[in-house]
């Protein structure tokens, strides 16, 4: 069933309305859940059985309904298999450890997009995994492109007990139309990283120097004798970085009528913003496989990634690394955007509907959680877990209320949000007027998603 | 005796038509050996060049992605919003480059080190310039990218490091868009120089030793003999790696683009094969991937018959 542009819109008004009101003070322990979770994922039973022999579990395996998952964490074709597996691997092999009934597959096509076209390769080709990491951001092209299956369909009777693990505020992410299309998982926050010895160096306070544009501002040239050349980088794609940054301003990408906003006074005066420090020589222009390790080599003093990176900067970088949250517009509180993904499920075969939902309710149990809490997530379960050194811009922010990643939408989304990507990346490295690009980047967005102005 | 006759006229008469059966079943078995023989192949080629052609070009009329179960009827929709599209008429400008710049790299410059490399054919030396020349070709790109990625590094890649030794500024090959389409050439020319180079070596050595010792009796020096005897007699092999050059040469540079750039910065470095699998696998309109999958396959028809039509004129074929 496709629905049409008009349910579209109106989706992500909704949803635009819902995430504004998405805060960490909303968030309510609910033991009750947890004890509920703990039950339906087997944890107890896992506790107090023996852990089997290899040849004991081989001989169970060949028993088990088998789930096949893709993911963004492994390990991709080719790669060299980490030596501490990623916490999400650790949540599978702990799974699968336990379960008597279900064994979960892994497979890491690669990055989100890669994964979605690995996706929708195996839909295409009869085969369909059974979950998937899908971005939020690409909830609406699951649900209309390629056929999610609904939560209460695949759940069931444990339908209640998978909302029941995880908090109130993170289950609007994965709802449209009323209905829950996936688990949530993963919700990130583009936060700052910056170089404490850096900074240090340059006699810089990093608490004063990022703490809004203008004082940042002030502080590169004193950076840039450090580092000499750029001060920093804004990663990933270019128009999740720009939503954060027209949003602190008081624009929007996506308004709650289902315009674009882009052009808009605010959010042309934001990304005027990195334009300038652009023009002062000040922002890495590299490309996105460039800008993490000029940062680790000290080539740049701050850097932007997502809470998520927490793990493998701690790890990588030489230095004393720091975190903060966005730099505000004057007294403005910043208003940042989510990120990350849910666990989706794209299976058809209705028998393997109770092992998905054993394993989601695994990752949702204390077990699984905490496991997964290793990499830097924003926790929304309802499991009370010691927060990460690091994560406090996350909370911060999330506290501030985070803004719903933008969800592009009509059949051409994917596109429209490419063209606004190209043209971020142009404003701020000078390579056409913000007045220009934002205007032209309306005009063609508008052009393929057949809206009007 | 009549009788014996009308036995040896209906015997001889048996005969006949068992000998033109025999005959007829050896003509059809002899006519259709061949056929069977390559059926399997032309039912491979049928099944995975020839389906997926025609098939693209029913694509290309609908509003699809792959997944949904209702295709959308857009008649010639996904093949006139295509001029409209800005990036679209950046990818064809990207494709465009692309042909100018690297179809005289990847034809000319391994024939120049293919004739470099003659003279010393008995030396061992050239089975070590043969190997360190055509390896890149059996690297991969994804392997490859993580070595050019560290080379075009602005801060720690070799290449600024020489230029900084030599005075220069440092540049920023991947990201400035003067210059990332230029290191795209590099790599994609460094990718496909070996194997070029190894057809005109074959194709050298396949110059009858005859003709080359009859021009040393009557006085030709080394260049005369290159330009009247050498190069006609390999025209060829340089008319093949030419027409396969062009035809691909926008295909080969995807890897480049794909693994270095993403086909920026700002799309500068993008082609049309780059810009195919954005609408297809990144954006997921299949349609549109097959209306500009129908005019690739147009143009490099046309681009090919255009060379066997001016260009083989002058091919040697001894």
């Amino acid at each position: 069933m496709v629905a049409g542009a008009g349910d579209r819109e109106v989706s992500v008004k909704d949803r635009e309305n819902v995430m504004s009101a998405v805060t960490r003070r909303r968030f309510v322990g609910q033991a009750a859940a947890v004890a509920g979770g703990a039950a339906l994922a087997g944890s107890a039973v896992a506790k107090a059985a023996p852990a089997p022999g290899k040849a004991a579990r081989r001989a169970a395996a060949q028993d088990k309904t088998e789930v096949v998952i893709y993911h963004i964490f492994g390990t991709p074709p080719g790669g060299t298999p980490a030596e501490n597996p990623h916490p999400m691997t650790q949540v599978i092999d702990a799974f699968n450890e336990q379960s008597t009934t279900a064994t979960v597959t892994s497979l890491t096509p690669g990055n989100y997009q890669e994964t979605l076209q690995k996706t929708q390769a195996d839909i295409a080709a009869g085969n369909p995994p059974d979950l998937v990491t899908v971005p939020w951001a690409n909830l609406h092209y699951a649900i209309d492109g390629l056929g999610i299956r609904d939560l209460p369909t695949v759940a069931g009777d444990s339908y209640d007990a998978l909302v029941a693990l995880m908090s109130d505020t993170a289950w609007p992410l994965v709802t449209r139309d009323e209905t829950v299309w996936g688990f949530p998982w993963g919700l990130s926050t583009p936060i700052w990283y910056y170089n404490a010895d850096l900074f240090e160096a340059a006699g810089l306070d990093p608490a004063e120097s990022l703490a809004t544009w203008e004082s940042f501002a002030a502080a590169c040239p004193a950076l840039q004798e450090q580092t000499g050349g750029p001060v920093f980088s804004l990663t990933f794609n270019k128009d999740w970085p720009a939503q954060t940054v027209i949003q602190s301003n008081g624009g929007r990408v996506l308004n709650e009528d289902g315009t674009f906003g882009i052009a808009s006074a605010e959010a042309k005066a934001a990304m005027q913003t990195v334009a300038d420090l652009d023009a002062g020589g000040f922002y890495d222009r590299g490309t996105a496989d460039e800008l993490r390790p000029n940062f680790i080599a000290g080539s740049t003093a701050v850097f932007q990634a997502s809470v998520a990176s927490l793990g493998g900067l701690n790890t990588d970088a030489p230095f004393t690394l720091g975190t903060f949250t966005w730099p505000r517009f004057g007294d403005t509180p910043v208003q940042a955007s989510t990120g990350g993904s849910f666990l989706g499920s794209f299976t058809q075969d209705e028998s393997k509907f109770a092992a998905v939902t054993e394993f989601l309710g695994f990752c949702g149990s204390e077990a699984g959680y905490s496991l997964w809490n290793q990499v830097g997530y924003v926790n929304i379960s309802n499991i009370e877990l010691d927060r990460l050194p690091g994560q406090e811009p996350a909370y911060e922010q999330f506290d501030n209320g985070l803004i719903l990643e933008t969800n592009w939408p009509s059949a051409r989304g994917l596109e429209a949000q490419d063209v606004w990507d190209t043209y971020c990346e142009r404003m701020w490295a000078n390579d056409i007027t913000v007045e220009e690009g934002t205007e032209e980047a309306l005009q063609e967005i508008l052009s393929i998603t057949g809206q009007e102005a | 005796m009549a009788i014996t006759s009308q036995h040896h006229s209906a015997a001889r008469g048996d005969r006949q038509v068992a000998e033109k059966r025999a005959w007829t079943w050896y003509r059809l078995t002899e006519g259709l050996t061949p056929y069977l023989l390559v059926a399997p192949l032309l039912i491979l080629i049928a099944i995975f060049i020839y389906w997926p052609l025609v098939y693209s070009m029913y694509l290309s009329f609908f509003d699809w992605n792959f997944v949904r179960p209702d295709k959308e009827f857009v008649g010639f929709g996904n093949f006139t919003r295509l001029p409209d599209d800005p990036r679209f008429i950046r990818a064809l400008w990207g494709t465009l480059f692309y042909t100018v710049t690297l179809v005289p790299l990847q034809v000319f410059l391994p024939l120049g080190l293919a004739l470099m490399l003659w003279p010393i054919r008995k030396s061992r030396l050239q089975d070590s310039y043969r190997a360190m020349l055509f390896s890149p070709t059996i690297i991969a790109y994804s392997v490859a990218a993580v070595m050019w990625l560290w080379i075009f590094n602005p801060n720690h890649g070799v290449l600024n490091k020489v230029l900084v030794e030599f005075g220069f500024d440092r540049v920023r090959w991947l990201s400035d868009r003067d210059t990332a389409i230029w290191a795209i050439v590099i790599v994609a020319t460094w990718k496909t120089l070996g194997f070029h180079m190894l057809l005109y070596l074959a194709a050298l050595e396949g110059v009858p030793k005859d003709y080359i010792e009859a021009a040393q009796l009557d006085g030709a020096n080394n260049w005369q003999i290159m330009r009247s005897i050498r190069f006609p007699l390999i025209t060829p092999t340089f008319f093949f790696v030419l027409v396969t050059t062009v035809i691909s040469v926008n295909d080969d540079v995807f890897g480049a683009i794909n693994v270095l750039t993403d086909g920026g910065p700002f799309d500068s470095t993008t082609n049309i094969i780059y810009y195919l699998y954005q609408q297809g696998f990144q954006f997921f309109q299949i349609g549109a991937a097959s209306a500009v999958a129908v005019i690739v396959f147009v143009a490099t028809c046309l681009l090919t018959w255009v060379q066997f039509k001016f260009v083989e004129r002058h091919v040697h074929y001894g």
